[in-house]
């Protein structure tokens, strides 16, 4: 570190070279200064200011009120620092970290008090208005209805065969996803010819590739999974490509200067720059894979294919069993709640977080 | 200056397209090693041009451009990772600038060069917890980290109040009298140069040109309500003016 080593003087060597110079000091030109048009002058001290005072008088009599050392020797570091860790209090406030415990009665209380609020509605109008049974079933039918499935264990059986297809599908998406997503995002061409394919397949309800899928491969898992990645991989490709093309020029500019390579500024520049777009596909990924594989389940029924909820669901329907299909509709929905409630919402708030984007969100 | 100059440029031009406006035109400059150089001009001069040709950002059209090693550059926005603490984004510039430190050296070079810049309490921070002046200096604490001689500011400071600029131009000086960093500082604040160059180099507009220097003898800190700052300002506005009446006409 050679430079670390120069001596603090440096500034005063190379001040002994400006003597020479035209214009150097100050105090010579004052006669320039008077001449051109006064009126423009509007600096705080007037045009006519430095005719009324002889230069050497300005210099010699440093303003004495606010001395605190101008010209003379460096001022001890100590005050610096001090006026400096001083404008800093002043100038940030401390983070107020709401406890746990009360971040969580504020986000599981309200949703708990209006799912309360509906089913005591819900069971108040089948006490009062008495509908068929078998056509609007109350809350402790469809209560009891889950409850005789869970004792068949068929209940367990169709949310463990179901979460297995749907995590598993899910995560070859992302492995199969983010690499394609990366190149589409990395390599224009490429890009400009898949993208509108890619958003199409994103448009394309993937229940639309179930006739197929089961032609190709029969009743079997491999229809579902098809299905699943047919659902999820458009939007991690689309949520990683908005994701890079939104991290800001300037970003990829400092990594240049601070002489990363590419692969550098790929790794610890952009991509976790481009991490809240991809979270967003993430997300997304798996509301498709999720609907998808609901649809493949109850469309695709029997053959080799396991028992899922969406056969569940379509079991009940067979059965004309309003109950357990209400029933089933309510188990995928909370299925739904817990993953976002426990995997994405945390990983999301957290991010934020640590980037100071919360603003607004509880 | 008998030394070799840390940044020598010659008959540097620019131009964006062929039949594009001339950014900068014929731009002789030599800075000298440890020198503090200040490039003043109205907005659209190509002064931000000029430092990203001195950085290597963007190729001249014209002439030439030695810089002693690389340089590091600084610019009006800390541009500061948003998800690494201040640490770790000096960190960043230690990994990226290969300086074949391990991990712990790392970690203690950045800790010392937020020291440097009275930033070691808030090292673990991250950026949206630090204010406007604080970013910046660890901003500068990531430049110091390139560990080159050459340091490029473009308008560091043109975001901040003025207080807070006030106490950052007297760290900048500290900063560079203990390091001996050749500077060039860009910036369109007449008072900011004159308080901080030991020389003002003066740009026109349209075409982009030097078209005036003043040399300032360094006695020490110079502080920016002092008179030597004042008057200097008030003729160096005076040109400044004539430049940008010029193209009116």
């Amino acid at each position: 570190m050679p430079h670390d080593t120069l001596p603090a003087a440096t500034g005063g060597r190379v001040a002994s070279d400006s003597e020479p110079h035209p214009g150097g000091r100050v105090a010579s030109d004052s006669e320039r200064i008077e001449t051109p048009s006064p009126g423009l002058d509007t600096g705080p001290s007037g045009p006519t200011r430095p005719t009324e005072q002889s230069d050497s008088e300005r210099i010699e009599t440093p303003s004495p009120g606010l001395d605190t050392g101008p010209s003379g020797p460096t001022r001890p570091t100590e005050q610096l620092d001090t006026e400096l860790r001083g404008l800093d209090r002043l100038q940030t406030t401390a983070e107020r970290r709401t406890p746990w415990w009360r971040r969580a009665i504020d986000g599981v209380l309200p949703p708990v008090l209006l799912l309360v609020v509906l089913v005591a509605a819900w069971q108040a109008y089948t006490v009062i208005a008495q509908p068929r049974p078998d056509l609007a079933p109350g809350p402790l039918d469809v209560a009891a209805a889950l409850g005789q499935a869970w004792e068949d264990g068929r209940l367990q059986l169709a949310v463990a065969t179901s979460l297995e297809r749907g995590i598993l599908g899910f995560l070859i998406a992302v492995a199969v996803g983010t690499p394609l997503g990366l190149l589409l995002a990395e390599w224009a061409p490429l890009r400009r010819a898949l993208g509108p394919l890619i958003s199409g397949l994103q448009v394309l309800p993937s229940v639309a590739w179930v006739p197929a899928a089961i032609l190709w491969f029969g009743l079997s898992d491999a229809t579902v999974y098809f299905v699943v990645l047919m659902g999820a991989i458009p939007s991690i490709v689309n949520g990683l490509v908005a994701g890079v093309a939104q991290v800001p020029p300037q970003l990829r500019r400092v990594g240049t200067v601070l002489g990363a390579s590419r692969l550098e500024l790929a790794a610890s520049v952009v991509l976790p720059a481009a991490l809240p777009g991809y979270l967003a596909g993430l997300k997304q990924g798996w509301a498709f894979s999720w609907r998808s594989l609901m649809a493949a389940e109850i469309i695709a029924f029997g053959g080799s294919i396991g028992f899922g909820v969406g056969s569940l669901l379509q079991q009940g329907r067979d059965l004309a069993d309003l109950a357990s299909v209400l029933g089933t509709i309510l188990v995928i929905l909370a299925i739904g709640v817990v993953i976002e409630l426990l995997v994405f919402a945390p990983v999301e708030r957290g991010m934020l977080r640590r980037r100071g984007l919360t603003g607004g969100t509880p | 200056m008998t030394a070799a100059p840390a940044i020598r440029l010659a008959g540097v031009g620019k131009q964006y397209a062929a039949d594009g406006p001339v950014v900068l035109d014929g731009i002789d400059l030599a800075v000298a090693p440890g020198e503090f150089a200040c490039l003043l001009g109205a907005s659209g001069c190509g002064k931000s041009t000029l430092l990203a040709l001195i950085a290597g950002l963007e190729q001249p059209s014209t002439g030439t451009i030695e810089v002693d090693g690389r340089a590091a550059v600084m610019f009006q926005e800390a541009s500061l990772l948003p998800w690494l603490s201040a640490r770790r984004n000096v960190e960043l510039a230690l990994r990226f600038g290969d300086a074949g430190l391990s991990r712990a050296a790392r970690r203690d070079r950045a800790l010392e060069l937020l020291d440097v810049v009275h930033l070691a309490d808030a090292a673990d921070k991250r950026p949206h917890e630090l204010s406007g002046g604080m970013r910046q200096r660890v901003a500068l604490a990531r430049a110091l980290a390139q560990d080159r001689s050459v340091l490029l500011m473009d308008e560091p400071f043109a975001a901040l109040d003025a207080i807070t600029r006030d106490l950052l131009h007297e760290e900048l000086e500290r900063v560079w009298r203990e390091t001996g960093r050749t500077i060039v500082f860009v910036t369109h604040n007449v008072r900011e140069a004159a308080r901080l160059g030991q020389r003002v180099l003066l740009m026109s507009s349209r075409p982009g040109r030097i078209v005036n220097e003043w040399r300032i003898a360094d006695d020490g800190p110079r502080r920016i309500e002092s008179p030597t700052v004042s008057e200097l300002s008030v003729e160096i506005t005076e040109h400044l003016r004539r430049e940008i009446r010029r193209n009116a006409a």
